[in-house]
């Protein structure tokens, strides 16, 4: 046996040693949210899982925002790469109408039954796995006691301090649906008509209406003093030392915002998948991750701490405006044309 | 046998240069050709609400790019932008080359890094810095008011994006001039001023005739890049100012209107070729 042959042979024999218990041990894709949510979503939900299921390795991969994750399995359709994906209720109903994914049912984990009605949508392949809403964020060394109502957007001290983010992306809509409805509208899933008009009393007074890094930064670093954003950042940033930022639902109400989980048909790893949708949903992994970063729970079995109750929004569901996101995606593009030529020319 | 040899060469130089050129040639195929021809056909298909993308073959997206009015509006905003910027680099650039060109042995080198530094930080940590510059409560609004003069709104609307691109572009169009100086000998300066020419008639004459071609190529690279920038406009712009850059972006990640975005972003490439025409038609004329 000559030496080469003997080290040819030492090393095939590491492979296998090697390869063994690589075989047992499946790789599995997540694809959700970068920055802040994914940091935390993988210390509250994935590092559990991955603790309980040592021969399943999920990787986190953030392509970006929901239409990222979007456009990344809209690409991968022949040949998924993503086993669990991620994303806004409403683009997740798009990508299931494009036969993306598969059904999320009884069949795949019994926690389904568990979950708040909002949190499913019949016909549509997808499950919601967090609630949150939408929140007047503001600094507070600028107000001396919390704003009551949407109004304080107008109050003159905040005078080219407001950081809105507009049309079309979600915020913008959502704000307009509920100026809609304070201003005695009533069809607001079809018509915007009286929100878009009081968006234009508003225009004069903003600063941008595209906040950048992001809204929260802005007020954190008292470029801005008044915004609108969702709840569960808000509530994190609050949080940070020596933070200005605070955040209230006003006394008018809140739109409630919805990330669903979806299963990717023809996913690599369908049967790790289905587990870790099934963790997802329980109400273990739903607590954990609600106390980490305020997120509402879906799934209705979940006992909070009193302390986090009342951080989490809304505590008082008759205070949700009822939206039909893909009602509203039938006229986004009308409102959208408003906005451009109506809103915007008053805001220089 | 001489001829036979002759051909032998030719074959032999025709083989080396298509070895040399084709990885890049299947190289671009793959990465920038086949996307662009997807992207053509992603614009003929239907786009559903809620960011679906319906069958294909229809000519929908086209018909409302040319019937909507905005999008004619948001493309003479563009191109008029970014011919206003290319201008203002130009006029900022060009003393700057022209010294840089000029200047001698250790200074030159340094002076060249100098001008080559910007480039080594990103285009969105300098955009970040003139949102320090501009801002209402920024330096230049602060040393306005201890002039005692009004502030102005420079941020968040056209003004910004007009000042944050021409100096993010200035490197490029320093370097293109720079490139196009060869052609500028001192002796032919020279030779202008002894024979009587002002400073004056000899800079419009002589100097800019010669660095004429480092001019086109300097235009029409900042020309380019300022209608397919994107993040400067995004960060400066406040929502306020729509180009096709951000339409398409929104478009796209926004709205997820994919064959709305795709239409517009073979727009810009008809732009691009557009520019490439003049700027062909302009060297030829040079030459």
């Amino acid at each position: 046996m000559t030496f080469t042959r003997r080290i040819l042979l030492a090393a095939a024999a590491a492979v296998t040693l090697a390869a063994a218990p690589a075989k047992a041990q499946t790789n599995l894709t997540f694809a959700g949210y970068s920055g802040l949510y994914q940091d935390l979503y993988m210390k509250a939900v994935i590092e559990p899982f991955m603790k309980a299921n040592p021969d399943i390795k999920v990787t986190y991969y953030a392509p970006g925002n929901s239409a990222a994750i979007l456009g990344a399995l809209r690409a991968q359709k022949a040949a998924p790469q993503i086993d669990v994906a991620m994303m806004d209720i409403s683009i997740a109903k798009a990508g299931s109408d494009e036969g993306l994914f598969d059904p999320i049912d009884e069949k795949v984990t019994p926690h389904v039954k568990d979950l708040y009605p909002q949190a499913l949508m019949p016909g549509a392949n997808l499950a919601g796995m967090t609630f949150d809403s939408l929140v007047l964020v503001y600094d507070k060394t600028l107000f001396k006691e919390p704003p009551k109502s949407w109004r304080a957007l107008w109050a003159p001290e905040m005078d080219r301090k407001v950081a809105l983010t507009g049309v079309p992306d979600i915020l913008g809509i959502a704000l307009t649906v509920m100026l809609e409805k304070m201003a005695g509208g009533t069809d607001w899933n079809h018509n915007l008509d009286k929100g878009i008009k009081e968006m234009e009393t508003l225009a004069p007074r903003v600063l941008t209406w595209d906040p950048k890094p992001d809204l929260w930064n802005m007020i954190m670093a008292k470029q801005a003093g008044i915004s609108v954003g969702y709840n569960a950042r808000s509530q994190v940033f609050s949080e940070q030392p020596g933070s200005v930022l605070a955040a209230t639902i006003p006394q008018e109400g809140t739109l409630f915002q919805i990330n669903a989980v979806t299963l990717v048909k023809g996913a690599p790893q369908a049967a790790a998948a289905r587990k870790l949708v099934d963790y997802m949903l329980s109400p273990e992994a739903q607590k954990t991750f609600s106390e980490l970063m305020f997120y509402g729970p879906t799934n209705k079995k979940v006992q909070l701490a009193p302390a986090v109750v009342s951080r989490i929004s809304p505590s008082d569901m008759s205070k949700v405006v009822d939206v039909d996101w893909l009602e509203l995606a039938k006229i986004r593009e009308k409102v959208t044309q408003d906005w451009r030529r109506r809103v915007i020319p008053l805001s220089k | 046998m001489a001829q036979a040899d002759d051909m032998h060469t030719a074959s032999g130089r025709f083989g080396l240069v298509a070895m040399l050129l084709a990885p890049i040639i299947l190289v671009n195929s793959f990465v920038f050709l086949l996307p662009i021809l997807n992207l053509f056909r992603i614009s003929f298909n239907e786009a559903l609400p809620g960011g679906g993308i319906g069958p294909g073959g229809t000519l929908e997206n086209w018909y409302k790019l040319a019937e909507d009015s905005y999008y004619l509006e948001i493309m003479l905003r563009s191109v008029g932008m970014s011919l206003l910027v290319t201008l203002l680099a130009l006029l900022c650039s060009y003393p700057i080359a022209l010294y840089v060109h000029r200047a001698k042995g250790a200074w030159r080198t340094f002076l060249f890094v100098l001008v080559v530094s910007p480039l080594l930080t990103s285009a969105v940590v300098r955009t970040y810095g003139w949102i320090a510059m501009l801002a209402d409560q920024g330096l230049i609004n602060n040393a306005l008011g201890l002039l005692g003069f009004s502030p102005l709104r420079l941020l968040y609307n056209q003004t910004g994006i007009v000042i944050g691109l021409t100096e993010i572009l200035m490197p490029y169009m320093i370097l293109a001039l720079l490139a196009g100086f060869g052609r500028l000998d001192p002796r032919c300066e020279e030779a202008a001023l002894t024979l009587g020419a002002t400073p004056v008639q000899t800079f419009w004459r002589i100097i800019v005739p010669l660095t004429a071609p480092g001019i086109a190529l300097g235009c029409l690279l900042c020309f380019v890049l300022c209608v397919s920038s994107f993040i400067t406009p995004r960060i400066l712009g406040g929502g306020r100012v729509f180009l096709l850059a951000t339409e398409i972006y929104d478009q796209a990640i926004v709205t997820l209107n994919w064959p709305g975005a795709a239409t517009l972003s073979i727009l810009v490439l008809v732009i691009f070729g557009a520019a490439l025409v003049v700027y062909t038609r302009a060297v030829n004329r040079l030459n």
